[in-house]
């Protein structure tokens, strides 16, 4: 039945209306059984931008996807899609959504190519347009040579990346990708942050739900924090990237390094130590070795190397010990505790 | 952040959302297209089908039939008096016999067709499409149906063959192929229900075994057992010969034939049965449909006797328990005889005309197998307030 909504938006709402950003979410929750699987989150996610859902396992980040989808209904809380409910308007939201599940199952027994032209079908293309978008995709996601044959011969990472492709099939404006970097080798896993950084630049939006946070640091423009159902902290890459992290400092004498950094001030600590200052250092080499000192941002990075170099230490490198969002995402475990 | 390299992946050569139906209420739960069955429908032909244990079964599924077929040929010439009533035995026996196997196989293609492939992952990805929940419920059945169909048109050649031994009406060919072609849609449309409704395969295929042992044994059983139930001695109305009166009026037994016995009314104390009670407990039963939906073999005009045919033994059966007893029996066979009472197809032995059961049975299995799309419909619909118990969406 065309619910009242449905029939409201009629033919025309397929295109977002700019002024919408891509996900907004306010107050979403969702219990199953005593379950809060979802227990409050608010984001949004803006159009042209990628955005990484962080959180433990269990936090409820599949949950939200799944509301997100128009699979589940929200116990409270709205959700708009490109300004559309998908509960009202659950076609017109299906439309613009694509959707990569992380639990993936595949229809085995297809091949890559039939997997990707059923589901044009399923999206109403045209069968002429879903083969030439499927043979598109297959390009896209490197898998043209496995093209024909069944995808109960594709590995974890392959059917990883046929999923990907099934969520693009209808060139969907939104994209809600769970998870979808496991089972990826790093070749793989460039791919996909080149090709999702390719469809934000064409304005879509992309939510990406992970718990492996470098990957996300390379990809996201922001970042929303849930824990336990609820949303932690939101924040941007940017400011996360300026906030005080700890750095990793190499040298050719890891006892020279030691010793400027006591005699500048810089409090510091072996690999794996706790931060807390000037702990009586242990057993240091006098071969090349890194310490670590928590710097704030790319700015106190610079600071430190510059002194560092004119006092004559030989310092051979100087990187983040963490992600950005790492660090975020500790400091956040941190303060729960 | 990095820069894109990436091959577009954006629209090309026309924007595919151009090409996405735009008619509103399409692909909400209950419109239906075509193009979306046939989706459904093809992806699982292809998902469930594509393996060669399908030949292997549709073999086997033969090889079965045809064996059954030369023993009731052989049996049927053995048995039967009259030549002309072994075509007739030998169609009965093999739409049976057939019907028997398609009610088995039938469950396996459908029972597990939605909890299957929820557990497999592939169902919420065919939900989040534009496809309705009835298209993908319709897709599922007409491809189990047609999976099914197959094992019917292997079975075909020996429907033929009995029909060709002769004396079956052709269009007791259609309807029990009809029929058969019917009542193995239903049998998958229930299944398709309770793959919407258990969490487990395992425990749907039962549940659909369980539901085609209702219909065409359990219900038998039931039937039998309740006769007595609602049997009893009754007070009657019989017209009877009054052989005391005859005698009474001196007559002696003809040398030369037949006693000339006047007929009267009395009150009898008789064990009747009310099975117009009960006779629907028939009419459901599939193997009933089929039966009662044949018509009556093509009899020759010189033979009036001698009939083995197992569809009319079960047409003829069934119609009378619906009926149940008469208000009155007539036990005056003088009368009877004269008036050619109680013979002919058509009538019940005390002479009541029959009326087929088929259409009843048939409404009710119809029934049943759209309580059965209409069900599992209802658990696709997206999105889901509730989920059934133990089952998680992806
Ligand atoms: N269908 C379901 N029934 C019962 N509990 C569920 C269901 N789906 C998820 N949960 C529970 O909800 C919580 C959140 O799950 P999920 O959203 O999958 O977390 P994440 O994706 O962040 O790891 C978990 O505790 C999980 O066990
Ligand atoms: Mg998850």
């Amino acid at each position: 039945m065309p619910t009242a909504a449905d029939g409201a938006v009629g033919p025309a709402p397929l295109a977002p209306a700019p002024e919408h950003p891509g996900i907004v979410v306010s107050g979403v929750r969702r219990h199953f059984g005593a379950v809060r699987a979802v227990d409050g989150v608010d984001l949004v996610a803006r159009r042209g931008a990628v955005t990484a859902l962080i959180g433990p396992n269990g936090s409820g980040k599949t949950t939200l996807l799944l509301v997100l989808a128009g699979l589940l209904v929200p116990d409270a809380g709205t959700v708009r899609i490109a300004g559309h409910d998908p509960v009202t308007a659950g076609l017109t939201t299906r439309a613009l959504t694509g959707w990569m599940p992380d639990a993936f199952g595949t229809w085995d027994s297809l091949t890559a190519r039939e997997v990707l032209t059923t589901v044009g079908a399923a999206y109403r293309l045209p069968a002429a347009r879903a083969a030439a978008r499927a043979a598109e995709l297959l390009d896209l996601v490197h898998l043209t040579d496995l093209a024909d044959r069944p995808a109960h011969v594709l590995s974890r990472g392959q059917k990883q990346r046929l999923g990907l492709a099934r969520a693009l099939v209808h060139d969907p404006q939104v994209l809600l990708l769970d998870e979808p970097a496991s089972g990826l080798d790093p070749r793989s896993r460039v791919d996909l942050r080149v090709l999702v950084r390719d469809l934000a630049a064409q304005g879509k939006t992309i939510l990406v739900s992970s718990h492996v946070l470098v990957e996300l640091d390379e990809m996201a423009d922001d970042a929303v924090f849930v824990s336990a159902g609820r949303t932690v902290a939101a924040e941007s890459l940017a400011a996360a990237s300026a906030a005080r992290r700890p750095w990793r400092l190499r040298a050719l004498s890891q006892s020279g390094l030691a010793g400027w950094l006591t005699a500048a001030g810089v409090p510091w600590r072996p690999e794996g130590g706790t931060a807390n200052g000037f702990a009586p250092p242990p057993d240091l080499l006098d071969s090349p070795g890194s310490l670590v000192v928590d710097l704030d941002g790319e700015a106190g990075a610079a600071d430190l190397l510059r002194a560092a170099v004119g006092a004559g230490v030989p310092v051979t490198s100087l990187a983040p010990a963490s992600g950005a969002l790492e660090a975020t995402y500790l400091a956040l475990e941190e303060e729960r505790r | 952040m990095t820069t894109t390299t990436a091959p577009p992946v954006g629209p090309t050569p026309t924007d595919p959302r151009q090409a996405v139906d735009p008619l509103p209420g399409a692909g909400s739960t209950w419109s239906v297209s075509w193009h979306g069955v046939r989706t459904v429908a093809t992806l699982e032909l292809r998902q469930r089908v594509r393996s060669t244990r399908w030949i292997v079964s549709l073999v086997v599924f033969g090889l079965l039939v045809g064996g059954v077929s030369v023993l009731t040929w052989a049996f049927a010439r053995q048995v039967d008096d009259a030549a002309w009533t072994v075509g007739p035995t030998m169609f009965g026996f093999i739409a049976f016999f057939v019907l028997f196997l398609g009610l088995l196989v039938s469950p396996t293609l459908s029972a597990t067709a939605i909890n299957g492939d929820r557990a497999a992952g592939t169902l919420a990805t065919l939900q989040v499409t534009l496809l309705s929940a009835l298209e993908i419920v319709l897709g599922k059945l007409l491809a189990a149906w047609l999976a099914s169909l197959a094992f019917l048109a292997v079975s075909l050649p020996f429907i033929l063959w009995a029909f060709a031994t002769g004396n079956t009406s052709p269009l007791a060919v259609l309807t029990t192929v009809l029929l058969l072609a019917v009542m193995l849609a239903v049998v998958c449309a229930m299944g398709l229900g309770f793959s919407a409704l258990t969490a487990r395969t395992a425990g749907s295929a039962v549940l659909s075994y369980v539901a085609v042992a209702s219909l065409s044994v359990l219900s038998l059983i039931i039937f039998g057992l309740s006769v007595p139930l609602v049997s009893g001695i009754e007070t009657v109305q019989v017209y009877e010969e009054d052989w005391e009166a005859w005698e009474r009026e001196g007559n002696e037994y003809p040398l030369d034939g037949e006693p000339m016995i006047p007929c009267t009314w009395v009150e009898r104390e008789q064990y009747v049965s009310h099975t117009e009670r009960t006779w629907w407990l028939l009419a459901i039963n599939p193997f009933v449909i089929v039966a009662d939906a044949a018509p009556d073999a093509v009899r020759p005009r010189d033979d009036y006797y001698g009939s083995f045919d197992p569809l009319a033994l079960i047409r003829q059966g069934v119609r009378t328990a619906r009926l149940g007893p008469p208000e009155t029996f007539n036990y005056c066979w003088r009368e009877l005889e004269m008036t050619g009472q109680g013979f002919g197809a058509g009538t019940s032995d005390d002479g009541r005309p029959l009326s087929p059961v088929w259409p009843w049975g048939l409404s009710v299995n119809l029934l049943l197998g759209a309580a059965g799309v209409l069900f599992a419909t209802h658990r696709l619909r997206i999105p889901q307030r509730t989920l059934p118990r133990g089952t998680r969406v992806a």
